[in-house]
């Protein structure tokens, strides 16, 4: 099947309960996730933004473990939906367990742990970077069909642009309000980054990592360190 | 006003060199179709592109000299690309007479051809400016894009030889090609800015959190009053917040900048 015939099949399913109009785009994207963890047998599926390698927040999810890939790679602060988001390519890991030893052996583990055992991680591209992935996770291992990942590959192009062109439509108060709240949960972690670099003198990049490091060792997550260093609880130059 | 197989067809049109001849042209055709694959390139440039496709045009079509001109946000047409300088002067006319091929191919959305007899009826303006610069048979396709017209491309002559309809369909074809590049490009292009917005917008949100984070420890004051502090300066110094806040983030500015008075020094 072509691009285009995929893309209207995919459209239509997306949109087939809808008596009037076609669904806000907010409403898209949900619905695209369930799609994904529908049609391609997921544990989970989840619309990331990103922002640098510092930010990044969910914005539709379905599945239960939606959430729990984006969370774990940005509290590592690797995984394969970083490298999609910084380099453009689709990253596809039908068997975590074998990448244990691999690339990314923390996050491997940390999602095995949790029960995720395979990760596929799409791009939303946009010339010349991105705004985010489409992530695909099964508590099984194997490949997506070449079916499916063609599938998953029009879904993101379908999201990516559902949300470029309507994140300033005024008519779209759910997209606009998913947006508001991009990031909202980061936000003690950037301002624990921003304490830390003033106590240590250093970068914010280098406070973020030093707060992931510290978060990592001590193991709590970095949203209660950061809760402890705003709260003045903690230091890190002491 | 085109005639197949004029008087200055050749007699033997399936000899050997026509055969060569289709394979040249084929393998321009070629060329062209694969410069379309590099609008999706990062470093795609859209008048290089149309630059190329008119050279690519005269030796496919079997002109002299080619351009391609497109509309404007006004719907007024403006020269692109040309194969040469001598066309690039006499587009120029054209706009500047406002009459001639590319203007009638973009107005009626049809294709058109026209000697230099009938220039001269139908161009009185122009017709002089285009035998002036030795061209003799012209004719101008319409760049559509579905129903829209958003602009022409060109092709003159220096002998009398009409374009025959097998010429005239592939300079169609060439300018469906430069069509097509184009809606790419400007696809491309929008999606680039928007997203560039959605990542200034998502950014900004960050460092405004770090730069008070920042304003906290060094001022010793809690978010709160920091935001306000950061907000009541941007507003005082007539700045952007998120750029305030980069700056303090990326230490441009010392925290204690901000609550220092005028004449304190800095």
């Amino acid at each position: 099947m072509d691009d285009g015939g995929r893309r209207a099949r995919i459209m239509a399913a997306v949109t087939k309960h809808d008596a009037g109009g076609a669904a806000d785009a907010g409403e898209l994207i949900q619905r695209l996730c369930w799609f994904a963890v529908n049609e391609m047998a997921l544990s989970g599926c989840a619309l990331v933004l990103m922002s640098g390698a510092d930010s990044s927040s969910m914005l539709a999810g379905a599945g239960r473990h939606a959430q729990t890939v984006t969370g774990l790679q940005m509290e590592l602060g690797e995984g394969p939906c970083l490298q999609a988001y910084n380099s453009g390519v689709p990253v596809l890991l039908p068997d975590l367990s074998a990448e244990n030893a691999n690339r990314w052996p923390t996050f491997a583990a940390a999602a095995l742990a949790v029960g995720v055992h395979a990760e596929f991680s799409l791009p939303l591209s946009v010339r010349p970077g991105g705004i985010g992935t489409l992530d695909l996770c099964r508590d099984t291992p194997g490949m997506l069909s070449g079916e499916q990942l063609a599938d998953a590959m029009v879904a993101a192009d379908i999201a990516r642009d559902a949300v470029l062109y309507q994140q300033y439509v005024p008519g779209d108060p759910d997209l606009a309000g998913l947006l508001a709240t991009v990031g909202t949960d980061r936000i003690v972690v950037h301002q624990a980054t921003g304490m830390i670099a003033a106590q240590l003198d250093e970068t914010t990049s280098n406070a973020l990592a030093r707060l992931r490091a510290a978060a990592f060792a001590s193991g709590r997550s970095m949203y209660d360190l950061a809760q402890d260093v705003v709260q003045r609880r903690i230091r890190f130059d002491e | 006003m085109s005639e197949l197989g004029g008087p200055s067809a050749r007699p033997d049109d399936s000899g050997p060199d026509s055969r060569r001849d289709d394979a040249a042209r084929d393998s321009v055709l070629a060329r062209a179709f694969v410069r379309l694959a590099d609008t999706l390139a990062s470093d795609f440039d859209v008048v290089d592109f149309l630059q190329s496709l008119s050279a690519d045009s005269v030796e496919i079509v079997g002109a002299e000299a080619a351009g391609v001109m497109l509309a404007d946000a006004r719907g007024g047409l403006r020269l692109i690309a040309s194969s040469d300088e001598r066309m690039r002067l006499l587009e120029l006319f054209e706009l500047q007479g406002a009459q001639g091929p590319c203007l009638d191919a973009f107005s009626s959305g049809q294709a058109v051809q026209a000697n230099a007899a009938d220039s001269r009826s139908r161009w009185p303006v122009f017709a002089p400016h285009a035998a002036d610069a030795g061209f003799q048979m012209m004719c101008a396709v319409p760049l559509r894009i579905r129903t829209d017209v958003i602009g022409a491309l060109n092709l003159f002559r220096g002998t009398d030889t009409p374009f025959t309809g097998a010429e005239m369909d592939l300079a169609q074809a060439m300018a469906e090609v430069a069509a097509i590049g184009l809606t790419q490009e400007r696809a491309l292009r929008e999606r680039s800015l928007l997203a560039g917005q959605l990542q200034v917008a998502l950014n900004s949100r960050v460092v405004i959190e770090q730069a008070k984070g920042m304003l906290a420890e060094y001022l010793h004051m809690t978010m709160d009053q920091a935001f306000t502090l950061l907000r009541t300066y941007a507003r005082d110094h007539n700045r952007k917040l998120s750029e305030l806040a980069g700056d303090i983030a990326g230490r441009k500015i010392s925290s204690a900048a901000l609550i220092q008075r005028p004449g304190q020094g800095r």
